[in-house]
């Protein structure tokens, strides 16, 4: 394989992989009574496993805790790689945000008519 | 696994941890613990008495060259506060994210010029692996409520419940923040 496909395989994998870490450290941050987390950690470690073997594959690693790493390590510099066109799209956002004029709300309007007529 | 690979682990499984708490509650009454057990992540992961090794200590000096986030999350933080977002514009809220939304822009000018093609195309692809692991969450808890036997319906609101909802939305959607 070309060497833009094996970075694109691992960029795509490792992000894969590292969200769904994500995922299962933030239901452990969240945990309460009402939460049913079994089928979410299952789906989650699921694409751990799957991405982690793939980029196993295409490196040739072996598949255990090293190529999990590797994995994740890759992931996060991909996503760090999104962060300055990130920056340049939310700067842009938040300039038309600074010179927006508040919408008048409807909900609110109703709020105030009904309790001035109580 | 050596320790100091350990401690970059730690500090990212207690970074996420902690915003995940953050963002538990409602907007107005964040979990108190979330944003300290966050920067406690953050510290651990950035700060070491001893180089980590492959492939953390990678991340550790590319999450370092992009310290520029910091003014950027702060200064867009206080112009989201001050912007007529949420409430009625704060001039001064605003004015003061602005310079350090400045800061981040001359701090990350350099990366932002030096983003090749190969790095977009990267970060897009990035972003699809991330799509497909949020999908697969989402279809996990759709199956995981689906497993549930439904509710019996509910009462609507009794004239008080319905006057304190009334009031809920008045304090924080009434267009003034709580400090003003």
């Amino acid at each position: 394989m070309s060497l833009e496909i094996d970075m694109a395989i691992t960029a795509f994998s490792g992000a894969a992989a590292l969200t769904s870490l994500c995922v299962l450290f933030v239901m452990l941050g969240t945990i309460n009574p009402y939460h049913r987390p079994e089928v979410p950690s299952l789906g989650a470690l699921a694409v751990i496993f799957v991405a982690t073997y793939v980029v196993s594959e295409t490196h040739d690693i072996e598949f255990g805790l090293d190529a999990l790493r590797f994995t994740l390590i890759e992931g996060a510099l991909a996503i760090i790689r999104i962060l300055p066109p990130a920056f340049v799209l939310l700067t842009a956002m938040l300039l038309r945000t600074s010179f927006r004029k508040r919408p008048e709300d409807p909900l609110l309007a109703l709020l105030e008519s009904e309790s001035g007529s109580v | 696994m050596s320790p100091w690979a350990l401690q970059v682990w730690l500090g990212f499984a207690l970074c996420t941890i902690g915003i995940g708490m953050h963002r538990t509650g409602p907007a107005f009454s964040r979990h108190r613990f979330g944003a300290p057990v966050a920067m406690l992540g953050l510290a651990l992961m950035l700060v070491h008495t001893h180089e980590p090794p492959e492939p953390e200590v990678g991340l550790v000096l590319s999450m370092v060259d992009s310290l520029w986030v910091a003014p950027a999350v702060f200064g867009f933080a206080l112009v989201l506060m001050g912007a007529p977002l949420y409430w009625k514009a704060r001039p001064a809220t605003l004015l003061a994210g602005w310079p350090l939304v400045a800061v981040a822009w001359y701090i990350a000018y350099p990366s932002i010029a030096g983003t090749s093609l190969t790095d977009f195309l990267t970060a897009l692809i990035a972003l699809l692996g991330v799509a497909l692991a949020l999908v697969v969450f989402a279809l996990c808890v759709r199956t995981a409520e689906r497993m549930v036997p439904p509710e019996d319906e509910t009462e609507p609101l009794t004239e008080r419940e319905k006057r304190y909802v009334e009031s809920v939305l008045k304090r924080h959607l009434g267009g003034e923040s709580d400090e003003s």
